[in-house]
């Protein structure tokens, strides 16, 4: 937790959003994000998660509570805050008539930059954004990939402290998302970042924290270790190879064991589930010894399922899962 | 962390984002084919209608006051530009819904420092398109026709018209800034001034209320006219101007984007 108000680069507290007594995007979400963060923002299609970023920059005004960010409070006047963000929403749509030269240099006279700051500062971006050989042509003509690297150069103008991403790897290529990855790594060395993504792997791969929204509510924040841990432990899947009545028999041995909940063969793998409070290293040992004494060779053994992917199935499926007991229940978010 | 998040913030000119809405949408503006054809209608209608006048002059030598043809000309040209200009203003932040809070009011722009800026963008457009339409008419009118205008008159007449071509400007940016999209912002600005239209009739003569004023245009441009009543109208236009504009700066500044 921060030791200080200082540390907090973005703090919400009991923050509610309700659409025209219609719609409730999101519901009582106290979050602290501090700075070095890389929070990823995760969530189903429709769990508030880019309601949340919207009303982080001030575009939307809460229907109650209030967000404060670099210790102040977040209002659609607070210009001075903005300059210090950057933001990348879903899908960046840019004026079409527009070269990425006179679109970098609006953006950067939105923030207030003064000309002597704002062009050399674009010119670096654009050929860092590998934009130069079409930094004469209009947007209108841009492909995906060329918008997302316009986007973040949109994005890092004003030099910000804070980046707001949403969703910053849609519908870009392999190549363009590896790109993406790599930058969002560079720059977490030295700026606080919230990631929107709907990609497990994405977050799992850059972030350090996250965020898990859920119809509105925040139901789990912390440490991405943390949300690791509450997956389902103690299923793996072993490649095998060996004399197939020799497998067969390790298996029927390994079924026996009091510590092993199933052990399913298909061909040469073998599908082991282990007692949810087992410790797996004494168990595995004990496979190990099994195989060994059968004359099976491993080959590979791994963890089944995508660890943050699996966890934060598990984290919605429990949270819907508890129904009405969700009024007496305090969130388990922090 | 004992280190605080505070980093020192750049340096940055506070009305620059001001500037830049405001550069960008007057050029936008001009680009616009409202703008083109509101021009291109006022000047050839304009032209059209002077040269008959000249015309009918020449030929049959019907003497052709040129305060009542300029007056007619004005009134028609405010009264055909408000339909135009209706879409111009509500258009200014409507049209621009879709990219307007990723694009802009992401950025370092207060709400205010937008509305201020898109407001005076298109007050510009309009008055200065208006007022040098006019001077053109007038200056035309005084080689083509017979002239009884009078400088202080044409002053004074471009001076009421331009007050309440402001006061559309002002109601249509406002509304098209709280209005969800532009056709129905043209929709209600159309129906509000057909009410206020309506609603100022029930006034007693002796209140210059803007379609009398637009009557009077021909005593206005040969110097004949009551100055405080008119002094009057524009007050009132100026201030109900104002107030629009701060209801919309308010009430654009309270809305989700």
């Amino acid at each position: 937790m921060a030791e200080n108000v200082g540390d907090l680069v973005v703090e919400t507290t009991r923050l509610t959003k309700i659409y025209q007594n219609r719609q409730i995007a999101l519901n009582d979400v106290s979050l602290r994000i501090e700075r070095g963060w890389v929070l990823g923002l995760l969530g189903p299609n429709g769990a508030g998660k880019t309601t949340f970023l919207r009303l982080c920059l001030g575009l939307h005004r809460p229907t109650a509570g209030f967000v404060k960010v670099f210790g102040k409070k977040m209002t659609p006047n607070a210009a001075v805050l903005r300059r210090r963000i950057g933001y990348i929403p879903t899908n960046p749509q840019f004026p079409k008539g527009m070269t990425p030269i006179s679109y970098l240099d609006y953006m950067a006279r939105l923030f207030g930059l003064p000309r002597d700051v704002r062009k050399p500062r674009l010119a670096s971006l654009i050929r860092a954004v590998d934009l130069l050989a079409g930094s004469g042509n209009t947007i209108a003509g841009f492909s995906n990939g060329m918008t997302a690297r316009l986007a973040v150069a949109a994005s890092l103008i004003n030099e910000p402290d804070l980046l707001i991403w949403d969703e910053p790897t849609l519908g870009l290529d392999i190549e363009a998302r590896r790109s993406m990855l790599d930058l969002i790594k560079t720059l977490a060395r030295e700026k606080t970042l919230i990631l929107s993504s709907h990609n497990l792997s994405d977050i799992d791969e850059v972030c350090n924290h996250a965020a898990v929204l859920s119809q509105g509510k925040l139901i789990f924040s912390g440490s991405l270790q943390d949300l690791k841990g509450r997956i389902r432990k103690n299923h793996y899947e072993l490649d095998l190879d060996g004399d197939q009545k020799a497998i067969a028999k390790a298996v029927s041995t390994l079924k026996g064991h009091n510590e092993v909940k199933a052990a399913q063969l298909r061909q040469r793998r073998l599908d082991l589930r282990l007692n949810e409070e087992a410790p797996n290293t004494a168990v595995l040992g004990h496979v190990f010894h099994v195989l060994n004494e059968n004359k099976v060779t491993l080959i590979s053994i791994r963890s089944v399922g995508q660890q943050t992917e699996q966890a934060f199935l598990d984290l919605v499926e429990k949270e819907e899962s508890k129904g009405f007991t969700r009024l007496y229940q305090p969130a388990e978010a922090a | 962390m004992d280190t605080p998040a505070t980093i020192p913030i750049p340096r940055y000119h506070r009305w620059l984002p001001f500037w830049a809405v405001l550069q960008t949408d007057l050029r936008q503006t001009l680009r616009s084919w409202v703008w083109r054809t509101w021009v291109l209608a006022v000047v050839s209608s304009s032209i059209g209608f002077l040269l008959y006048r000249f015309g009918v002059y020449r030929e049959a030598k019907i003497l052709q006051g040129a305060s009542v043809l300029v007056g007619d000309l004005m009134r028609w040209t405010v009264l055909g530009s408000v339909t135009l200009v209706v879409l111009l203003t509500v258009g200014a932040i409507a049209s621009e819904r879709g990219t307007l809070a990723d694009a802009v009011l992401s950025r370092g722009i207060s709400r205010y420092q937008y509305f201020l800026a898109k407001l005076h963008a298109r007050l510009a457009t309009v008055l200065v398109t208006f007022v040098v339409l006019s001077a053109l008419v007038l200056t035309s009118s005084h080689f083509l026709l017979h002239e009884d205008l009078s400088m202080l008159g044409c002053l004074v007449a471009v001076t009421a018209m331009a007050v309440i071509l402001t006061l559309v400007v002002s109601c249509g940016v406002t509304i098209g800034a709280l209005s969800g999209s532009t056709a129905v912002g043209v929709g209600v600005l159309w129906l509000s001034l057909y009410a206020s239209g309506f609603v100022l009739s029930f006034l007693p003569a002796r209140y210059p209320t803007p379609d009398r004023v637009l009557a009077m245009l021909p005593q206005i441009l040969r110097g004949e006219f009551d100055w405080l009543a008119l002094k009057q109208m524009m007050q009132v236009g100026l201030v109900s101007s104002a107030v629009m504009a701060l209801v919309g700066m308010i009430g654009f500044s309270r809305s989700d984007v």
